[in-house]
């Protein structure tokens, strides 16, 4: 399968799907106009690459700064995917990665983490600075 | 009129304003005016969590007006971009700041913005988080273009219940307000 990447514009994210490692990254900022259209094509990978039962362990790398609320919607989708893989035998998890500065950012990562009981959600907080 | 906009520019100041937009919004103002945003609370010496609530605030009242607003200026078909017109106004009170936003609206949907304000307005802060947890699992609503959650993300970030009101302009429109406030940490009164 091939990777996936989309540089990182104004308002939204990079992303560096990688089918080799099964490390899956999207970093940076979130907030664009139509955030289900922009999602797509990942939603559409990760769909794709998650659906194999024999696949590579896949990691989810998010570090995400700011996100806006449509996007919140996208990444619980992306999540609960994850999460029905993860039901199903794939070895899948996610690693929210967070400046100990951002306590926005580490809230939002909790609230997934709370919605998400069956799938692995590591909450990794950085030295901020 | 004379070539003078001193009276508007100190009526504003005096009014604690540092942002004031009004016109047609797409996607590259919310990303330029965002961009100086921050670098105005900077200058505020606000703190980088109150900052980026107001920040997060800006950016749902802004896509509010870029989805909804029924004041169209047409739409440009190469990029599928379409211009809507609003008013952003931010500023900065004794107890914090507030974003402030209006737009056009069609007269037939008031009733349902209304209810769908008053639903959440006066909820508490948990309240509002399971809300927001449950819509977020939700399928999307019929006529949302985003999550359907910009209203209840800004209540949840507000530091007292969310002000609105419409005011009709003809039969076939009215105009929409609303005003946000978002408290200074440190400066939280209970």
């Amino acid at each position: 399968m091939e990777s996936l990447r989309i540089e990182a514009g104004k308002s939204s994210p990079e992303i560096d799907f990688d089918a080799a490692s099964g490390v899956l990254r999207i970093r940076g900022e979130s907030f664009p106009e139509n955030a289900a259209k922009f999602y797509q094509p990942v939603m559409d990978w990760a769909s794709r690459f998650l659906c194999e039962a024999s696949g590579p362990k896949a990691v989810l790398e998010l570090a995400i700064v700011y996100f806006n609320s449509s996007t919140s919607k996208v990444l619980m989708n992306l999540f609960q995917m994850a999460e029905k893989a993860a039901a199903s035998g794939r070895d899948v998890s996610v690693r929210w990665i967070c400046d100990a500065e951002n306590e926005t950012a580490i809230e939002c990562g909790e609230e997934f983490k709370e919605d998400l009981s069956s799938l692995p959600f590591r909450i990794v907080v950085t030295p901020g600075g | 009129m004379s070539l003078n906009l001193y009276q508007f520019h100190e009526g504003i100041k005096k009014e604690g304003i540092l942002f004031c937009y009004s016109g047609p919004i797409s996607q590259s103002t919310v990303e330029g005016i965002g961009a100086t945003l921050r670098l105005n609370m900077e200058l505020e010496d606000a703190g980088a969590s109150t900052a980026q609530t107001v920040f997060s605030v800006f950016v749902e009242q802004m896509q509010n007006i870029l989805n909804y607003s029924a004041e169209k200026l047409g739409s440009i078909p190469e990029t599928e971009k379409e211009l809507r017109k609003g008013v952003l106004v931010i500023g900065h009170a004794e107890d914090g700041f507030f974003v402030y936003c209006g737009n056009r609206i069609l007269n037939g949907d008031i009733e349902g913005l209304r209810s769908r304000i008053e639903a959440i307005r006066l909820l508490d802060k948990d309240s509002l988080k399971t809300l927001y947890k449950e819509k977020r699992k939700a399928d999307p609503e019929a006529g949302s273009k985003g999550g359907g959650l910009g209203l209840i993300d800004m209540a949840r970030k507000a530091g007292k219940p969310m002000e609105y009101g419409f005011t009709e302009i003809d039969g076939t429109f009215s105009f929409f307000s609303i005003k946000v406030s978002v408290q200074e940490k440190g400066s939280w009164k209970v």
